[in-house]
């Protein structure tokens, strides 16, 4: 059997045609670092910036933490972004090992302390804990939005994962963007409460973003 | 004969800055090479509807393709989507015999087309679960019918189904 060219859809199709603006990744990634500029002015508005974080030498693990959760921000952000325009052959490994390296903090986290019951004492001790992992998860809001407008226009073909990684990049870049308010610095805090937005709100795009990315 | 992979990508690009005749040869090209990609993966019957749906999308998402890349990994991602996409929604048995013509050598391409080929997608799933996609969703046969070719009890079969359509969306810009 032989098919035919459908001429009437071609012409139609042509008839439709008009410039378009190429999706450019620099055009995503401007939008994108935008959005996590609006979260930071956010975080400073509402809460305001921790004390001395520009007139002293931030603490060590204050920044290692928000480095490692900026680092796999942007990595899931690029993945994503690259999504927009699908290909075969494409590989979107590196926000998994960044994952990886920032799973170290809980890990770090749970190991320093001697017992499971020390680190849970330790942990609901903690009064701040769930305030910085809800409001992490608030600063994800505009991070999320740009990257859900970006994949809108361009053609993801597996929302589940586009979904997974925006929800994984909004959560981390949240949680950098709510640290530079945060003013607690033990390895338990950073490494537990922070890293609640990053899976809160991948399992939130998991689930969420596929039916609006599909097309 | 298709136009070659440079040409096509030259083509996309004037398409994207609105050349009107640069576009109606692009979306004949991608229709061909479409036909060709889709053969044996598909029921006759439903060949033209699927090729449609393809180059609706081209034209739909033609801003998401970068001129700086190669067109037909573009054109083939687009392809395996709207296939897979295509394989689950309801099927209705169909009747008719495959084609079975060879896919001849077309264009110097074969060597592309087999390294994004549908076959190179379904290789990645477990035998059992491309099998069964293979004779309900895409040959038609009945879950009885599968179950009994494949040896597999019927629930199984449409576990596999299941578990190798989710599989295969998650594989289309990997496997190559």
């Amino acid at each position: 059997m032989k098919s035919e060219i459908p001429r009437s859809l071609i012409d139609e199709l042509t008839d439709e045609l008009e410039p378009v603006r190429v999706m450019s990744a620099s055009d995503g990634i401007a939008m994108v670092l935008m959005a996590l500029a609006i979260s930071i002015v956010a975080v400073a508005a509402v809460g305001g910036l921790r004390d001395g974080l520009v007139s002293s030498p931030p603490p060590t693990l204050f920044l290692i933490a928000n480095l490692l959760y900026l680092l796999l921000g942007l990595a899931a952000m690029t993945a994503v972004i690259n999504m927009a325009g699908p290909r075969v052959g494409n590989r979107h490994d590196a926000p998994k090992w960044a994952l990886a390296m920032v799973a170290v903090l809980p890990l770090a986290a749970a190991v320093s302390y001697a017992n499971p019951d020390a680190l849970f004492h330790e942990l609901s001790d903690d009064r701040y804990g769930w305030q910085c992992a809800v409001y992490g998860s608030l600063a994800a809001i505009f991070v999320t939005a740009a990257l859900l407008l970006w994949l809108r226009r361009g053609a993801p073909v597996s929302p589940e994962r586009a979904g997974l990684w925006s929800g994984v990049a909004a959560g981390a870049l949240g949680s950098a963007a709510y640290g530079l308010h945060c003013p607690i610095d033990t390895i338990s805090h950073l490494g537990f409460w922070h890293v609640v937005p990053i899976v809160v709100c991948g399992a939130l795009g998991r689930v969420a973003m596929p039916p609006l990315l599909r097309w | 004969m298709i136009a070659d992979e440079k040409a096509l990508s030259r083509l996309m690009a004037a398409s994207q800055r609105g050349d009107k005749q640069a576009y109606t040869t692009l979306l004949e090209e991608s229709s061909r090479w479409l036909n060709r990609y889709f053969r044996r993966k598909i029921a006759p019957d439903q060949l033209d509807d699927l090729v449609q749906e393809v180059l609706v999308s081209l034209h739909r998402k033609r801003a998401s393709y970068d001129p700086a890349r190669p067109f037909l990994p573009w054109l083939a991602a687009i392809a395996r989507y709207r296939w897979v996409d295509h394989l689950r929604s309801a099927y209705r048995r169909q009747e008719q015999a495959f084609d079975h013509e060879d896919p001849g050598e077309e264009g110097g391409q074969e060597a592309v087309l087999a390294r994004m080929s549908l076959d190179r997608l379904l290789e990645n799933l477990p035998e059992g679960q491309a099998e069964v996609i293979e004779l309900v969703r895409i040959e038609g046969h009945s879950i009885a019918e599968a179950a009994a070719l494949s040896g597999q009890s019927e629930s199984l079969v449409k576990v596999n189904i299941h578990r190798g359509l989710k599989k295969l969306s998650a594989l289309i810009e990997k496997a190559e």
